[in-house]
């Protein structure tokens, strides 16, 4: 990471709370298990309730009783949100109308919104998933939790609630909006857990240093930030503002809403799967066919207990990596990278996978480079060709050719060796690169077919 | 005695070397000598100013990756061997030049590998070493 993290060494980890360390911390081969077995039981519940996953599994010749080790989960179709949209509103549902207890949206952006639905169950698993995050955040029952999100179908407002609920946090549902309100609330009930976007925390952050409000004297100690990609600049940035400790969590409401998998202080660009109730993969975007440990490709989900709408092998398009590597902080539930980019962000070059992420973290590491950067891929001279344009700091700058062409090349050698590809680096001026928020104008693919 | 050269770092792209020279006529800055070098990629401008230190803080206000570097700055006389004589002391003295470029009237700008060695030789001559303020009073002298 280019932006200081704060440092967490001084955390003992044996005083944080973890909701469910019998599974939370269980052995590998335990998890497993467990997944095998529900793995088992839902393809089963699937088949048997949902005529779309019937009809794909028939044309594939597959059947329930296929499904005998973890690994058969390839034998299973790909389900795309597309497919979702298709059968608006209910035709996913495994269960009678009569036995949904609640039902979210995600805001369709295009066309109909996609419809979810979830019993008794679905609502228990979902609480408990959030009540782990919360929990890895070091919420703990004493807490006072005030919600910055908006309620309502997204399901990020309801989802926290009932999380917070499940630990026994008190909820002060405040809502979004009004930034003054919401200072003042945290002053006069001694909130101690603000939930809220990265943005919307950074903005009441900056209202209450307008009004002479002491954020280091306030009652405030965490923040649950979600519903945006939280960058680790903005985090480190609202953590040392604020003074409280920040973390985010990762989910779709495709396959559930947030919890999926949430940020332990051990490991703070990273988020621990709640694998006995999803089942991951890492696939290559294009094949589909899954990647080696630790190597980069897009997240599949699969939820092992979803009972209102089962989906199988979710497409997320999100780009992370998985380790199962066992966490500082006790849990051996698997890590995956925060998601920074998505499958339709990937290149291909000469036949390698190309992420921008993998450039914009070899450039945050250089601190003689801004962090701005553009890709320009074409194949005038008939091979693919990559350039890499980045902006020199103003400070750096030296007067000589030969310092120079030696950064340059210094820089270049360390984004081969990440890319496994050579790139052409271009030093242009600092300032000269156009900011914008959006991944894809960091890539101009110019090459004619 | 040395004087400053500001050098600044342009890409090779119509217009880019015109905006630091704009930058020198919003400050009323007067040039006195400079030398563009290139990469083919980006290139390296190094200039001699009558005020360097005020050179550089309006450059890196406007953004630009700007250095202020010592340089020797000699005065020759105008005639025939003297910037030969000039190279001669130096490879005398085992002492590299970077590069060189000449200024209004018959001065050289010298970067060399070592300035105090370098000083020591042309000591030693009857060639002359100008510092900063004699460059802010060039163009008044001249006019004299
Ligand atoms: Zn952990």
């Amino acid at each position: 990471m280019g932006t200081p993290m704060p440092s967490c060494e001084h955390i003992d980890f044996s005083k944080l709370p973890i909701y469910k360390p019998d599974v939370e911390c269980t052995s590998r081969e335990r998890i497993r298990a467990i997944q095998l077995a529900k793995l088992i039981d839902q393809v089963g519940y699937t088949y048997d309730r949902v005529a779309w996953y019937r009809d794909q599994m028939d044309e594939m010749h597959v059947k329930p009783s296929d499904i005998k080790t973890l690994d058969d989960v390839r034998k299973l179709p790909f389900t795309d949100k597309s497919a979702l949209r298709l059968t608006f509103p209910f035709g996913m549902f495994a269960t009678p109308l009569d036995e949904i207890v609640e039902m979210h949206a995600s805001s369709g952006t295009t066309g109909k919104p996609i419809v979810v639905g979830y019993t008794k169950e679905d609502m228990d698993v979902w609480s408990e998933c959030i009540a782990r995050l919360a929990q890895m955040a070091g919420v703990t029952a004493g807490d006072r939790v005030q919600m910055a999100f908006g309620y309502g179908m997204f399901t990020g407002g309801f989802g926290l609630h009932y999380g917070i609920l499940r630990i026994g946090g008190m909820m002060i549902p405040a809502g979004s909006g009004n930034t003054e309100r919401h200072i003042q609330m945290i002053e006069d009930y001694g909130t101690t857990v603000l939930i809220a976007t990265p943005s919307y925390a950074m903005h009441i952050c900056e209202v209450g240093e307008k009004l002479g409000f002491d954020w280091a004297a306030s009652t405030l100690q965490i923040g649950l930030f979600g519903g945006e990609p939280c960058p680790p600049g903005l985090k480190a940035e609202i953590e040392a503002r604020m003074h409280i400790t920040c973390t985010d969590n990762y989910g779709l409401t495709e396959v559930m809403g947030p919890g999926v998998s949430g940020e332990c202080l051990a490991h703070r660009d990273q988020q621990h799967i709640a694998e006995d109730h999803f089942l991951w993969e890492v696939v290559d975007p294009q094949t589909g066919e899954p990647v080696a440990e630790g190597e980069m490709g897009e997240l599949v989900l699969t939820p092992l207990d979803k009972r209102g709408i089962p989906v199988l092998r979710y497409r997320t398009h999100d780009l992370t990596r998985v380790t199962t590597e066992p966490c500082e902080c006790g849990r051996t539930l698997v890590r995956m990278d925060k998601v920074r980019s998505r499958s339709d962000d990937m290149l291909i070059i000469r036949g390698t996978n190309i992420f921008p992420s993998q450039v914009e973290d070899v450039i945050a590491n250089i601190p003689s480079l801004s962090p701005q950067y553009r890709m320009i891929v074409d194949n005038d001279e008939g091979l693919d060709r990559l350039t890499i344009e980045v902006e020199i700091h103003p400070d750096v700058f030296s007067d000589s050719f030969e310092d120079m062409n030696q950064f340059t090349h210094d820089v270049t050698a360390k984004l081969q060796s990440v890319l496994l590809l050579r790139p052409v680096v271009k030093l242009l001026e600092p300032g000269s690169i156009e900011r914008t928020l959006g991944k894809a104008k960091h890539v101009d693919d110019r090459r004619r077919g | 005695m040395s004087i400053s050269q500001i050098s600044v770092f342009v890409e090779s792209k119509p217009g880019h070397l015109g905006n630091v020279l704009e930058g020198f006529e919003s400050a009323n800055l007067s040039v006195r000598g400079f030398s563009a070098a290139d990469t083919g990629g980006y290139g390296i401008v190094r200039f001699v100013v009558d005020k360097p230190e005020e050179a550089l803080a309006h450059l890196r206000e406007r953004g630009f990756a700007v250095r202020l570097t010592k340089v020797l700055c000699v005065k020759l006389h105008d005639k025939p061997g003297e910037l030969a004589s000039v190279l001669r002391v130096m490879a005398q003295a085992q002492v590299n030049v970077v590069y060189c470029y000449s200024l209004v009237s018959t001065y050289i700008v010298l970067a060399v590998n070592d300035i105090a060695r370098a000083e020591k030789a042309l000591a030693d001559t009857s060639l002359e070493l100008i510092d900063d303020d004699e460059i802010a009073a060039l163009p008044v002298r001249q006019a004299l």
